[in-house]
């Protein structure tokens, strides 16, 4: 390993492709030197939909990310998402069978293997394998059982699939900018690792990306991922809705989103009118804040009140003692900080990816916390070692099954 | 009317009002003080204290052996018990009657168990059975107003036309903050005006008449949910006035009952109706039902100015045996607890509607009737048995509906246009399609 390398995280979104180059130094510490991003025209709802348009975009972007950094890149770490990308817990159990009773590595990797024997659709791969926990014998909370003597060893993990044809689509675009994908991560996992520090993990938290095309969430609690999930509705809904309610295009819906949303209604809006009349043909054409503000915090409230809905079921609402953390473009709504507190009933703040240092706008700005969580993915994989591998060797493990690599 | 053997008097059909269980007790009350001349009126309930209150109309105690005048606390078992074992007397009640009304608030035990029996035996005894039925607010709880559906449905399953009015209604029409008594009147005013404007339509002289005959013809057989809606109005311009109430009212659903029903039957009364009137209120009615068959009443009589317009709305269920789910032409009006939520007190009503086929054969067959062969008793019925009866019953059911009126699929007037998410895969979340504007898949309203 050189005494510090290069490892860029590429997020092919929405509303923006987003490219983020990080310098390991040899003692593992990360720095953002370069930012690049351009404007998404091929993907909805987080896939692809023109390949020929996102190529473009994703190579601008690209462009732009090595003129900053100055360095060639050649391999990126790429975020996936999609309505297809599912999260769900899978134990696996193997014996000892060991005379001494002593659990080797061997059984580890076995317990692991059997964690990962899972019926998946034919048309589905795995994406991540987490380890949670172990439990040698029925003793819960082992976070490594190599050494200890035991007869049973039982493993949680966290699996993350998706359909293995959407899946390739954004490889084999990045594959076509003669660009090597390292490897690929659910967006929600990326961007929990860059907004949260150990002691949110060890907490419980939840994490909401709030994308354009859809929003992620994850529930980490006791430092381990316990729940993922992918929700197809993100900005792109809410600028819809008001281009149809309010009855003007979806360009305008979207800058009037911008100009003057707020997740909640404020008391002042419904007797306030934005007049639209300077690009509009009718003269004189206004329209109503306080529905504006209705429309947008309807949809909003929705889709916490989805998340929350699929929370409780999973029965984690009560493990999120370090509250709720806010990220993606949809953090920067104003007030939607109060609209998820009034849902979750949870504390809540917006995530900025303070475990890493660098360029300062990568780090403030909520939307790039899936790129800079690439990045932090990129060095957990560099780090991991066959004994303590983690996230790491799993899944390159899975993923050299998966793309043949 | 269909039984030779009895005189009717007059021109007139004879029309008797049985009030079932405390609140059919109540409306009966109400309706004797209030009901044209000619209507016969009678109390019929399990408990002592609410028949002591009857002045107006004649009292019966149900079941003096079981419930001992002490009232069912809510047993329908028991009420059908009793009311069987008091099967002789209630005959008599309903002897030579040509219209019977039976008047129950559904969700109790007397009215929920009685009901059905009551109106089976008026049936037997040849009358035109008409169920007018309250059910419960939402809010008495899941048990009464399954109960209450339950009895619904084995009501309708023996009465020729059920006018069903929910008690949750008044809080759609009139908000939740209404108080209770004044709920209770305006949900008894309406059922009221049921039995009212049915039985002014037939007993008043008109210039045009809506005669038994076409009551008749239209409800006759058809074991399904129907309407009436009576509203007033007065001044300038009154038939429009009318109108509007009328499509304002809940049971017309905004016009919505008017376009799946099969018949109408319109009863104006008041003080010179002009014909610009009589036709605004047509025009209005048939522009929303233009494939039901619609017969017009004019009487003169009428309380001062006010135009009075009664609508009996009928609906084409089926001949025989009719579900509740299976017909798609009348919805599902009591809009709670499904077949499923069904207490096992209502396993009866397969058998009830057995009986009463059955009883077609012994010279009494009416019209509308098929020949159904005499289905077993009740007891001598084994499991097996009705297992058979009910597959038999379900694979002739096509043969014997109705034939349905072909009525035209009316497209939504607002096409919810899903924007840019038009072309891509739809995100379905537990069957709601979230790439629709919330708002409008939550009904809410800016202005």
């Amino acid at each position: 390993m050189s005494a510090s390398h290069i490892i860029v995280g590429l997020e092919i979104g929405t509303s923006k492709v987003c490219v983020a180059v990080g310098e390991v130094s040899e003692n593992q510490v990360v720095n953002i030197i370069g930012l690049g991003q351009a404007k998404s025209r091929g993907v909805r709802k987080g896939e692809i939909i023109d390949v020929a348009l996102a190529e473009e975009d994703v190579r601008n972007a690209i462009v732009e990310a090595e003129q900053v950094a100055d360095v060639e890149i050649r391999s990126v770490f790429l975020g996936v998402t999609g309505s297809h990308v599912r999260g769900f817990n899978n134990t696996g159990v193997h014996p000892v069978v060991s005379a001494d009773r002593e659990i080797t590595s061997a059984d580890i990797q076995d317990v692991i293997k059997n964690a990962k024997a899972i019926n998946l659709p034919t048309d589905h791969s795995v994406i991540h394998v987490i380890r949670q926990h172990f439990r040698v014998d029925g003793q819960d909370g082992v976070l490594n059982p190599e050494g200890m003597l035991g007869a049973k060893v039982e493993v949680d993990v966290h699996v993350v699939s998706g359909r293995y044809n959407r899946l390739q689509n954004p490889i084999r675009l990045v594959n076509g900018l003669h660009l090597e994908v390292n490897n690929i991560s659910s967006s929600a996992l990326a961007s929990s690792l860059a907004v949260l520090n150990t002691e949110q993990k060890e907490l419980g938290t939840l994490v909401i990306d709030l994308g354009a095309g859809v929003t992620e969430y994850a529930v980490y609690s006791a430092g381990v991922i316990k729940h993922t999930g992918v929700l197809a509705v993100g900005g792109d809904h809410v600028s819809n809705d008001l281009a149809y309610g309010l009855k003007v295009p979806l360009a305008r819906a979207e800058q009037i989103k911008i100009d003057h949303g707020s997740a909640v209604i404020n008391p002042g809006a419904r007797d306030r009118k934005i007049d639209l009349s300077d690009d509009s043909p009718i003269p004189g054409r206004q329209i109503n804040l306080g529905h504006m503000q209705k429309i947008m915090s309807m949809r909003l409230q929705e889709t916490f009140g989805l998340i929350a809905k699929d929370i409780g079921q999973a029965g984690l609402i009560e493990y999120l003692r370090a509250g709720v953390v806010l990220c993606g473009g949809g953090a920067r709504i104003p007030h939607i900080t109060k609209l998820a507190r009034d849902v979750f009933k949870l504390p809540v703040g917006i995530g900025r990816a303070s475990t890493v240092s660098g360029v300062k706008n990568a780090l403030d700005e909520p939307e790039f916390a899936t790129p800079v969580g690439l990045i932090k993915f990129g060095v957990f994989q560099a780090q991991a070692t066959p004994r303590r591998g983690g996230i790491g060797r799993v899944i390159r493990r899975q993923v050299a099954a998966l793309f043949g690599r | 009317m269909s039984n030779p053997d009895e005189q009717t008097t007059g021109a007139n059909p004879t029309i008797r009002l049985i009030g079932l269980g405390e609140t059919g007790v109540k409306l009966v009350e109400t309706l004797a003080m209030i009901a044209p001349e000619g209507v016969e009126a009678y109390s019929l309930d399990t408990d002592n204290r609410s028949l002591s209150r009857c002045h107006q109309s004649q009292p019966f105690l149900l079941g003096q052996a079981i419930p001992c005048g002490l009232g069912t606390g809510g047993d329908s078992a028991l009420a059908r018990a009793a009311v069987e074992s008091d099967n002789d007397e209630l005959a008599e009640i309903v002897r030579g009657a040509d219209l019977v009304f039976v008047v129950a608030g559904m969700g109790g035990g007397t009215g929920t168990g009685a009901a059905p029996f009551l109106a089976n035996l008026a049936k037997e005894a040849g009358a035109l059975v008409v169920g007018v039925a309250a059910t419960p607010f939402d809010c008495e709880g899941i048990q009464r107003c399954n109960q209450a559906t339950g009895g619904l449905r084995d009501l309708k399953q023996v009465a020729d036309v059920v006018f069903h009015f929910p008690n949750q209604d008044v809080i759609l029409m009139e908000g939740d903050d209404i108080a209770l008594n004044q709920a209770l009147d305006i949900a008894n005013r309406h059922l009221c005006e049921a039995v009212l404007g049915v039985s002014r339509m037939l007993l008043e002289p008109g210039m045009l008449n809506v005669s038994f005959a076409d009551l008749q013809a239209s409800v006759r057989g058809r074991h399904s949910l129907g309407s009436v809606v009576h509203v007033e109005a007065s001044g300038e311009d009154r038939a429009d006035d009318a109108v509007r109430k009328l499509l304002a009212h809940p049971a017309a659903r905004g016009g919505e009952t008017l376009r799946e029903a099969s018949s109408l039957l319109l009863h104006l009364s008041g003080g010179d109706v002009t014909m610009a009137e009589m036709n605004a209120v047509t025009l209005a009615i048939r522009n929303h039902s233009s494939t039901a068959k619609f017969v017009v009443g004019v009487s003169g009589q009428g309380r001062g100015e006010a135009l009075q317009m009664t609508v009996v709305i009928a609906h084409a269920g089926k001949l025989a045996g009719a579900d509740q789910g299976s017909s798609p032409p009348k919805p599902d009006q009591t809009g709670q607890a499904s077949d499923l939520g069904y207490s096992d007190s209502f396993t009866v009503p397969d058998a009830g509607s057995y009986l009463d086929l059955g009883k077609g054969s012994d010279g009494k067959n009416r019209s509308g009737f098929a020949y159904t062969p005499p289905a077993p008793t009740a007891g001598a019925l084994t499991p097996e048995c009705r297992e058979d009866l009910i597959r038999v019953a379900a694979k002739e059911e096509p043969n014997r509906t109705k034939r349905r009126k072909i009525v035209q699929e009316l497209l939504p007037l607002e096409i919810v246009s899903k924007g840019r998410f038009e072309k891509s895969e739809p995100t379905i979340h537990k069957g709601e399609d979230l790439d629709e504007p919330t708002y409008i898949r939550r009904g809410a309203v800016l202005n």
